[in-house]
């Protein structure tokens, strides 16, 4: 089964006078239909330009996309011209932006603004949109529908208005959701609302859910896969529960030490990204990685390896308890409840059997090719981890 | 409030039916719009083919060229402001609380009103007859002189021990040429409000599109846009006026006769660059806004995503820029009159102030002042209005 959406090789760049951009250069990730896929990163690392290039909201100029093939549903997005993806915008991906505060026109009441959305791609009769509206807006938790549609956005909280952004997001029924740190500007109760939300709605309409944050925490809470982005390239992807218990490029576990409350001092990742016009030869993330060694500063990115079958040999202790791939994929369905159910199953049969692209647990990291053993100290951190 | 704009317009107008898709469902406020410009163009094709003497006889009614003009701007007007006010009544309630708030706000519109009174009723309800060389002269009606040596003085009022008392007949007085001052000033607002609303309309149009697209195509685009309004704005409107009029007037019929119309159009045409650049401004941090970005994800279109959101919430900068520069374009206009550069000044405030026209010198500067400081006022306050109406969170 195709995926709904398969990014290839996509590259973004951003012509500036300071020279060339590369937020975005060479990334590739899927998303099924029914399934939550989370760009990880920190800020800076391209996400939201990924995300934004599906649909070209990128500014262009500056930016373009410079290669790479964006299939949602058999088309090729990159091909087509912006016009031509206005029918897409909105209609069939829906997008939720991080600020929810600027997100509605403070001129417009916010039923008046759901109804905008409903008839840009839906041929009906403004009462029926405002119907259809109130229904919506009734769907994503706006209590008092019918008190609250005629009010302005400034008689909303944060929450409340990224509900309704969602919902404006939804008014046509789209098969992609792409939410860019929907929850980022929202306090922690509210985060887990919203986040909720978004994994009701996802499982009752079945659509792709490409999610953009930089909070661990709430990939745990929503992701079913993981795609990890570091200076515009993907370091590691695979399943949420894999990359959780066997994080294994050096800048993912770089990340989840970063992760308050696991039981030890809040860490850092030393150093800074890169420059985005002048990336560093070989691994980008080589000039902040404690295990970096000679062959990682020159060359590409290196290339992806499974963690499982290639680094087999390399293999850092006993993986977990016995789950191995179809079983972790299983377990994830079992309790995540977001997920629809024959989906993960379908998405690891296609990764078994297709080569064209990041579907199994890989990684970006020369330390699991062939030539490689893992360094001593990254043995005994996998160990460690494993522990936890 | 009628003097204030023209383009006030878009922005209050929620009206869905703007943005349609598919098969354009016509509303009746654009065919309201186009009905009304239609019957214009009618009225306007009869008096330009058929010439009548007067274009309602029985009204004693004859327009020309600056009235089509205020017409016209009426009738924008009348879709842009007044219509959105109407048919949305919660949002114009909201802006009267917020205006009654304000006592700055209010003074300024009870001035202006009666400015705009005055222009529409007083001309003729103060001319009662025609100038009387034998009235010249006349002090206003609070007012007394000692008029016992002068020769050959009638005076109007009461004479007391050689002292000529004001009459309720000439309120302000008369000059030496036993006209009404009351009746010229009159006349005069009128003339500054007609030129004041005709120019500010096409200013406001011509600003708004240029500084739109400027502001929101952003590139080459903005960067040629905004040159050009950088050397025009080295041209004043009213050196451009003051060439075309030395060139033509007296000679041409044409557009520089040197009448209100001439005026309207220079300065509209002319003077746009300052408003024009503070629209781009607005505009291009407008264009980042994050309902923007929502409604292009959402699939609107470019024209849609201007018309929809970003002229509506840039009508505060447009409305406050074109308030201000009706004052000016009043004192252009006196300025004008005052060198005997165009053809209404006869009407015109600048007339007064010459000093071949005695008495009415000070009324004028009290009027214009006046008027200045009300429209400036009021520019700013409907400002603080539309912001917190709109209350932007």
């Amino acid at each position: 089964m195709a995926p709904l959406l398969s990014v290839r090789d996509l590259q973004t760049y951003f012509h500036t006078d300071e020279g060339t951009v590369r937020a975005v250069d060479g990334v590739s990730f899927d998303v099924d239909a029914g399934e939550t896929v989370c760009l990880v990163g920190e800020s800076g690392s391209g996400k939201t330009v990924a995300c934004e290039s599906i649909t070209k909201l990128v500014p262009m100029p500056p930016g373009e996309i410079e290669g790479g093939e964006i299939r949602f549903d058999g088309e090729d997005l990159a091909a087509k011209s912006s016009g031509e993806l206005q029918g897409y915008r909105g209609g069939r991906i829906g997008h939720v932006f991080q600020n929810p505060l600027g997100a509605l026109d403070p001129v417009y009441t916010i039923g008046d603004q759901v109804v905008e959305a409903i008839r840009l791609h839906q041929d009906v009769s403004k009462a029926d949109a405002r119907d259809q509206a109130a229904d919506l807006l009734d769907r994503v938790g706006i209590g008092d529908v019918e008190d609250r549609i005629d009010d302005y956005p400034h008689q909303f909280s944060g929450g409340m208005k990224q509900r309704v952004v969602v919902a404006m997001a939804l008014a046509c029924d789209p098969d992609l959701l792409i939410a860019d740190e929907p929850t980022t500007a929202l306090d922690v109760t509210i985060q887990a609302q919203v986040l909720r939300l978004l994994a009701e709605l996802q499982e009752e309409r079945g659509m792709g859910l490409l999610f953009v944050t930089h909070d661990l925490g709430v990939v745990a809470e929503i992701a079913d896969r993981v795609v990890v982005m570091y200076a515009g390239k993907v370091m590691e992807t695979g399943d949420v529960h894999e990359v959780f218990d066997r994080p294994s490029h050096p800048y993912t576990r770089a990340l989840l030490r970063c992760l308050p409350g696991r039981g030890r001092a809040f860490e850092t990742i030393g150093g800074t990204l890169p420059d985005p016009t002048d990336p560093p030869a070989g691994c980008r993330f080589h000039p902040r990685c404690p295990h970096a060694v000679e062959g990682c500063r020159t060359d590409d990115q290196p290339a992806f390896h499974p963690v499982e079958d290639g680094a087999g040999r390399n293999s850092p202790g006993p993986l977990g308890d016995g789950e191995t791939g179809d079983g972790t994929a299983a377990a994830g369905a079992a309790t995540d409840g977001t997920a629809a159910d024959a989906t993960p199953a379908e998405g690891r049969q296609a990764a078994e059997t297709a080569a064209d692209g990041p579907r199994d647990h890989e990684v970006s990291c020369l330390l699991y090719g062939p030539d490689h053993s893992l360094p001593p100290d990254l043995l005994a951190e996998h160990a460690e981890v494993d522990d936890d | 409030m009628p003097s204030t704009s023209l383009d006030d317009a878009r922005f209050t107008a929620i009206d869905w039916d703007d943005e349609e898709r598919g098969l354009p469902r016509p509303r009746w406020r654009t065919v309201g719009l186009v009905l009304a410009l239609a019957v214009l163009a009618v009225l306007f094709a009869y008096d330009f083919l058929a010439r009548p003497q007067q274009l309602v006889g029985a009204l004693n009614w004859d327009l020309n060229r600056i009235d089509w003009l205020l017409l016209i701007s009426l009738v924008l007007l009348g879709r842009y402001v007044l219509f959105p006010l109407v048919a949305d009544r919660r949002r114009t309630r909201r802006y009267v609380r917020a205006f009654l708030g304000r006592p700055m706000a209010l003074g300024s519109a009870v001035v202006l009103l009666g400015f705009v009174l005055v222009a529409l009723v007083g001309p003729e309800a103060l001319d009662r007859s025609w100038a009387r060389l034998r009235h010249a002269n006349q002090p206003a009606f609070w007012e007394k002189v000692y008029v016992a040596d002068a020769w050959d003085y009638h005076c109007v009022g009461e004479m007391t021990n050689g002292y000529c008392h004001g009459s309720l007949a000439y309120p302000l007085g008369t000059t030496q040429y036993g006209e009404s001052i009351s009746l010229l000033l009159a006349r005069g607002t009128r003339v500054a409000l007609v030129l004041g609303v005709s120019a500010a309309m096409i200013m406001g149009i011509v600003a708004t599109a240029v500084g739109t697209t400027a502001g929101y195509v952003g590139g080459w685009v903005e960067d040629a846009l905004t040159s050009y309004v950088d050397v025009q704005q080295t041209v004043p409107g009213m050196v451009v006026f003051i060439v075309l009029a030395t060139l033509f007037l007296g000679n041409l019929a044409g557009v520089t006769q040197g009448g209100l119309f001439a005026v309207a159009v220079v300065f509209g045409l002319f003077d746009w660059g300052g408003i024009a650049r503070l629209v781009r401004s607005e505009v291009s941090t407008r264009r980042r806004a994050g309902y923007v970005r929502a409604a292009q994800s959402a699939g609107a279109t470019d024209l849609g995503v201007i018309r929809r959101h970003i002229v509506p919430n840039s009508t505060g900068t447009i409305v406050t820029a074109l308030t201000r520069r009706i004052p000016l374009l009043v004192l252009a206009q006196t300025l004008l009159a005052y060198l005997g550069l165009h053809r209404a000044g006869s009407k015109s405030f600048g007339r007064l102030l010459r000093p071949d026209v005695e008495g009415g010198t000070s009324f004028v500067v009290t009027l214009l002042v006046l008027l200045t400081i009300s429209f400036s006022v009021f520019g700013d306050e409907i400002r603080q209005v539309l912001d917190q109406g709109a209350e932007v969170a």
